[in-house]
């Protein structure tokens, strides 16, 4: 069976056959037989190689997140109708970018004001999350369209601090 | 002895110190903000006082209702834990207008410890060799300018207050100066309450060495030896480990000696480190005194053999300390890493939310002090620290190996951490030969989560995925499900192994 999932935002096409606790996988050229059991909901033992691991995996809501030799990663399945994620996270409407906060915090400083022009990496904000300050960076040149913020706003990762549109 | 402690502090050392106050039969009352309410030292303590909002300002910070509800919950003594109030003369001094003890420094040693300009002043005068830096905190840039050009670039911006790496800015030039001081102004505002910060010559490539201390309040003062603490992010420490590998007996006695001194000329009592900076030529320098239970005092307890928290309780008690100098010796090899919610992938940007799943690590020679539970959520507004994974075995070599596996098993799933991160660390060969600096992370480890384990840990959890939802159980979640039954005999041989192309990867 194939699946196409998103593997820490990075689309991937893999088909895996299970039969009876032996599982081929495939993924390009890439070919692996390993015998695989669950042990709970939780957790899997992949056996190959003469090794044995145990992954660990549990659901929040549309994402897996899946422990292996103490890594972690967060998988989804991409949604109907897209064709994966997007040349980089801030890409939005072509020639302007949507800015975000890379994770949830407090905005404690707006370096620009609409109308300013900025060049690549250049400071837009300051977002304080657990105690650091985090420095939010120009994806490219160009001049602040629509800051969506304020100082002292709470953000999460997903709304937009500001619009910068592309003078490249 | 108390009856009862209060404990003004969250997340694992919370944790820690209500497990010794139970070892000692004393009782326990926790604090916490409208963000822990479910958090796990809540649970813990026999009694748990609501103290505020989320923000630290106006719950952990806050001395009145801290006193207030040691007060209300009849506490004769508070446990600051670390970070937060634990050295803050303010506080500490309130108490003892109370009358309620302060397990920790008198306030008038942590007046001269806990200011970092005072405590090189004091330490100068003992004759204990310190870096060269600032006399004085400054609010003007033109000081600020002429102090870095006399003690020449690169320099570093430290707080006053500070502490945990909060504050500190690196300054190569002129020009990331002022901005640098003015960053370090507000991070250290946010953390301690004080915005004073200071330049401190930067000594390249240092280890960072620091000597657990104890004393009483009748005089007696031992150190427990060092802990090397230079595997470090964002001048925050990730990695601990003793001994350490760069002292032979006789600079470790020394420098011992050094911090026992030190302690002496500060007037300090209870439980506190002395940090000091070694440099590639093994000169070492004061650099600060810790003036409380440090986030990686285990390892110590482990080599030692010396529960800190009870003795921090005991000499706050009133108690004699019931060591001496000739007694305390190091046995075997302890590393610690700490599990923040962080993401080494993107530079450790913070990494707040649901923890989903859980499994800690255990086995022998395997501690694990944490603060966290499966299904909470991870709040945003404090330390990014989880849980601390410590191991301990004979020699240095076999405890890298245990902390490892250690790693491996250690699964916290729903946010990212350092765990992963902290498992290529112990397994760096130039950590393995013990060439540990406190710039080991930004040289070795720029980037991460490329190599070829990677990838083959992202195919397996790939197929994990996929497995998953072939087999996944339609029954409530967390119901335990048995595997094929078909071979349960062989479940551990092999039936196949990673192959690329047709051709075995392994060489096997």
């Amino acid at each position: 069976m194939d699946f196409e999932f998103l593997i820490d935002g990075s689309p991937r096409r893999i088909s895996l056959e299970n039969r009876d606790g032996a599982v081929y996988f495939r993924e390009g050229e890439v070919a692996v037989e390993a015998e695989v059991r669950r042990i709970s909901s939780a957790e899997l033992l992949f056996t190959f190689g003469g090794r044995t691991s145990r992954i660990h995996l549990a659901r929040d809501g549309e994402r897996a997140f899946v422990s292996v030799a103490g890594r972690e990663f967060v998988i989804t399945e991409p949604l109907p109708g897209t064709r994966g994620p997007l040349e980089g996270d801030e890409a939005g409407v072509q020639g302007s970018f949507l800015v975000k906060s890379p994770m949830p915090g407090r905005v404690i400083k707006l370096s620009v004001g609409e109308g300013q022009p900025v060049r690549k990496n250049q400071a837009l904000a300051i977002v304080e999350a657990m105690k650091m300050e985090n420095e939010i960076q120009s994806p490219a040149e160009g001049i602040v369209k629509k800051i969506h913020v304020s100082v002292g706003e709470f953000v999460d990762s997903e709304k937009p601090l500001m619009e910068i549109e592309s003078t490249k | 002895m108390f009856r009862k402690i209060l404990i003004a502090n969250r997340g694992e050392i919370a944790v820690r110190v209500i497990k010794a106050c139970r070892e000692m039969g004393i009782r326990t009352a926790a604090v916490y903000s409208e963000a822990d309410a479910r958090s796990l030292h809540v649970g813990l303590a026999d009694e748990a006082v609501l103290i505020g909002p989320a923000p630290a300002v106006d719950s952990y910070l806050s001395m009145g209702r801290i006193v207030e509800a040691a007060r209300r919950t009849g506490a004769e003594a508070i446990h600051p834990g670390y970070g937060f109030l634990a050295e803050n003369a303010d506080f500490a001094a309130l108490c003892e207008e109370e009358g309620i003890v302060f397990i920790g420094p008198s306030s008038a040693a942590l007046a001269i410890v806990g200011d970092k300009v005072r405590a090189r002043q004091t330490m100068e005068e003992a004759g204990i060799p310190t870096i060269p830096g600032m006399k004085s905190v400054s609010r003007s840039p033109e000081e600020f300018r002429a102090a870095a050009r006399s003690l020449g670039f690169p320099v570093m911006v430290k707080a006053s207050a500070g502490g945990g790496g909060k504050g500190m800015r690196i300054v190569r030039d002129d020009g990331g100066l002022v901005p640098a001081v003015e960053a370090g102004r507000r991070e250290a505002k946010s953390a301690f309450g004080d915005d004073s910060v200071y330049l401190e010559k930067y000594i390249e490539e240092p280890r960072h060495v620091e000597f657990q201390v104890l004393a009483d309040n009748h005089g007696a003062i031992v150190h427990l030896f060092e802990r090397e603490c230079s595997i470090q992010r964002r001048h925050q420490k990730i990695l601990e480990e003793t001994p350490s590998t760069a002292l032979e007996p006789g600079l470790r006695s020394k420098m011992g000696e050094t911090a026992v001194k030190a302690m002496r000329a500060a007037g300090y009592n209870n439980a506190g480190t002395v940090e000091f900076l070694l440099d590639r030529d093994r000169r070492f320098y004061f650099l600060e005194v810790n003036a409380r239970l440090q986030v990686e005092h285990p390892i110590t307890e482990l080599v030692t053999g010396v529960d800190l928290v009870r003795q921090q309780i005991q000499i706050a008690s009133g108690g004699k300390l019931s060591l001496n100098q000739g007694d305390i010796s190091q046995r075997g090899h302890a590393i610690e890493c700490r599990i923040y919610a962080e993401d080494p992938k993107a530079n450790f940007l913070p990494s707040p939310g649901r923890i989903v799943l859980l499994r800690e690590p255990k086995g022998p020679g395997v501690r694990f002090d944490s603060g966290v539970l499966e299904g909470w959520d991870v709040p945003v507004h404090y330390d990014p620290i989880l849980a601390k994974l410590i191991v301990w075995a004979e020699d240095r070599e076999a405890a890298c190996r245990r902390m490892s596996v250690a790693l491996d098993d250690c699964v916290i799933l729903g946010i990212h951490t350092t765990a992963g991160f902290l498992g290529d660390v112990v397994k760096h060969p130039e950590f393995r030969a013990g060439r540990t600096t406190t710039s080991f992370i930004p040289k070795q480890f720029s980037s991460w989560g490329t190599g070829a384990g990677e990838e083959d840990a992202r195919r397996m959890a790939l197929a994990a995925a996929a497995f998953d939802l072939l087999t996944r159980p339609t029954g409530r979640a967390g119901t335990p499900e048995t595997g094929p039954t078909k071979g349960t005999a062989t479940p551990w041989t092999t039936l196949g192994r990673w192959r690329a192309g047709g051709d075995d990867l392994y060489g096997l």
